[in-house]
């Protein structure tokens, strides 16, 4: 019992970062219908510019992490108006294959700059190490948990209580609508992709805490895909659902089934939990269901 | 005073749908535009405020003046932002997922100020209606309150020119008498009221001139009043002419004569 307890709390530690992860697909699909897939290249530029201020320029940790968010919301808005912008207005597929291309670019970049070498990535975070009769969680993965749960709310905040999180859901939901109201599309998306990034990246600088930083943490942000899908690809509660389910099945298929000789099973038992979800609810647990009349 | 001349727009490169439009909308006045579907008021509507693009149609030939202003280079949100003119689509634009008073308050984002509280309570007590509903999702919101929210959304935009499309769409009669006379009511406080409506007894009601739209091409115009009794549009749009039975292909027929501008 204790070590399902282990195994699953520590799936649930994980499964709040990847629900951030997700929480910046779901901004993006909601504000443009494309999927970015290049989220995990997302995630490890966030992580590097937190690791060139952090580690190398050996600014605090206070400082490091806005300023490192900051730079992550540029870099986003930045791509965003190189390459959706153009595309506005455009079927929402275009804007995904730029993302596909944009990955590629992304991860050939990051390798012929930082190489493929891990950098050593261990915050000097206070202790916060749980220890609970037999169960233990280590301080990196409770930060985790802490650091994401904290950023999924601040931006929930954002999109709920702002005026710039109103214009984010109304021209979410109609762009011609808001286009006559006088809200500029334009900036809304550019705010989008900020933010999204911004959510991206620090799940990448969580993501990195946990072991190392290196152009191969980019791997993780395929697991932002059965998060999203099994959640609802339109949902933002769904991303953490989503976040949560994925990072627990991972967890309890490491603990349970891995021993048996199945070693990286636990990466394709997320995609066996989306295929059963979407047998059963094609558009996610908590998607909206569209009528579409062709 | 809002001028529109030998106005053409094409959607998709080949689909002509406006051949040479003109009309003009005085200040402060009520200017109603009448046509039956797929005659082109939407069309008109949206290219007068520089939503063409969003529906992949263009203006090929012709103006839009606003004073002496073109308006027809610039995008939807500068002209809604500076000059003032603000375009309620048809079928109740509200964001549903949105409450009434959040919707309020997205449509002021483009004049974000310190008044913008005290305009949504003018607005409030304009519709009253919408008083008991302030925190209910607009999806929820019946037809009538969606249109007087929608109506009101554009008030927050603080508009001179104010367009209207259909607002008695899907609406019952005693909806429509209401909403008509809250857009009586604004005009009197000086707003310049464009209206495109199918309800031609209604809007010829409050319309100081009008327009009629067939095919892409204003056929007639004049003084409402003398539009309600003009044997064609009692015919064709308030179904009130008594006429003898006329073959087909005589039907809708006007003795038409060019209009230059």
């Amino acid at each position: 019992m204790d070590f399902f307890l282990q195994s699953f709390f520590s799936g649930m530690l994980t499964g709040l970062s990847y629900g951030l992860l997700g929480l910046g697909l779901v901004l993006i699909f909601r504000a443009s219908e494309a999927f970015n897939f290049a989220v995990g290249e997302f995630m490890v530029v966030g992580g590097f510019l937190f690791y060139i201020l952090h580690f190398s320029w050996h600014l605090p940790f206070l400082i490091a992490l806005p300023m490192g968010l900051l730079a992550a919301a540029v870099f986003g808005a930045i791509v965003e108006r190189t390459t959706i912008k153009s595309l506005m207005g455009r079927p929402a597929l275009s804007m995904t294959i730029i993302t596909l291309g944009l990955s590629n670019i992304l991860s050939g970049g990051i390798q012929a700059t930082a190489g493929s070498n891990p950098y050593t990535f261990s915050l000097d975070l206070p202790d916060l190490t749980v220890e609970a009769g037999t169960l233990i969680y280590p301080s990196p993965q409770v930060w985790a948990g802490i650091l994401s749960l904290a950023f999924f709310s601040l931006v929930i905040l954002f999109i709920y209580r702002t005026r710039w999180g109103l214009v984010i859901q109304a021209t979410s939901e109609s762009q011609p609508k808001a286009l006559c109201f006088g809200i500029n599309p334009q900036f809304v998306l550019l705010l989008v992709w900020a933010i999204a990034t911004v959510c991206i990246g620090a799940s990448g600088i969580v993501v990195a805490n946990l072991g190392a930083l290196s152009a191969q943490t980019s791997l993780v942000g395929l697991r932002a895909i059965p998060v999203v899908l099994i959640g609802g690809l339109d949902s933002i509660p769904g991303a953490l659902v989503g976040g949560l389910i994925v990072g627990v099945v991972e967890a309890l298929t490491g603990a349970y089934v891995e021993p048996f000789g199945l070693i990286g099973f636990k990466e394709v038992v997320p995609y066996l939990v989306l295929l059963i979800t979407l047998f059963i609810r094609p558009y996610g647990l908590f998607g909206t269901v569209r009528i579409e009349r062709v | 005073m809002l001028r529109v001349e030998n106005l053409r727009v094409v959607y998709q490169e080949v689909i002509s749908v406006l051949h040479g439009v003109s009309l003009k909308v005085p200040d402060g006045e009520v200017t109603v535009l009448l046509g039956a579907n797929g005659a082109g008021k939407t069309t008109l509507l949206r290219a007068i405020c520089g939503l063409l693009p969003v529906y992949d149609g263009k203006i090929i030939e012709g103006s839009v003046l606003l004073e002496d202003t073109p308006l027809h280079r610039l995008d939807s949100s500068t002209i809604v932002k500076r000059y003032r003119t603000t375009y309620v689509m048809e079928d109740r634009p509200v964001f549903w997922y949105l409450t009434a008073e959040e919707n309020l308050k997205a449509a002021a984002f483009s004049r974000w100020n310190r008044e913008v509280p005290a305009d949504i309570e003018k607005v409030m007590a304009l519709f009253p209606k919408l008083v008991s509903l302030r925190n209910t999702k607009a999806g929820y919101l019946s037809g009538g309150e969606q249109q007087m929210l929608a109506v009101g959304m554009a008030l927050m935009t603080k508009p001179k020119i104010l367009m209207l499309d259909e607002p008695s769409l899907g609406l019952a009669p005693l909806i429509v008498r209401e909403l008509f006379g809250i857009i009586r009511s604004l005009n009197q406080e000086g707003l310049t009221i464009f209206l495109v409506e199918q309800n031609a007894h209604a809007a010829l009601s409050v319309a100081h001139t009008g327009y009629v739209i067939e095919n892409g091409r204003i056929v007639l115009d004049g003084p409402s009043g003398e539009l309600i009794t003009n044997q064609d549009v009692r015919e064709f749009y308030l179904g009130t002419a008594r006429v003898d039975q006329k073959r087909f292909l005589e039907a809708k027929r006007y003795k038409r004569r060019k209009r230059w501008l």
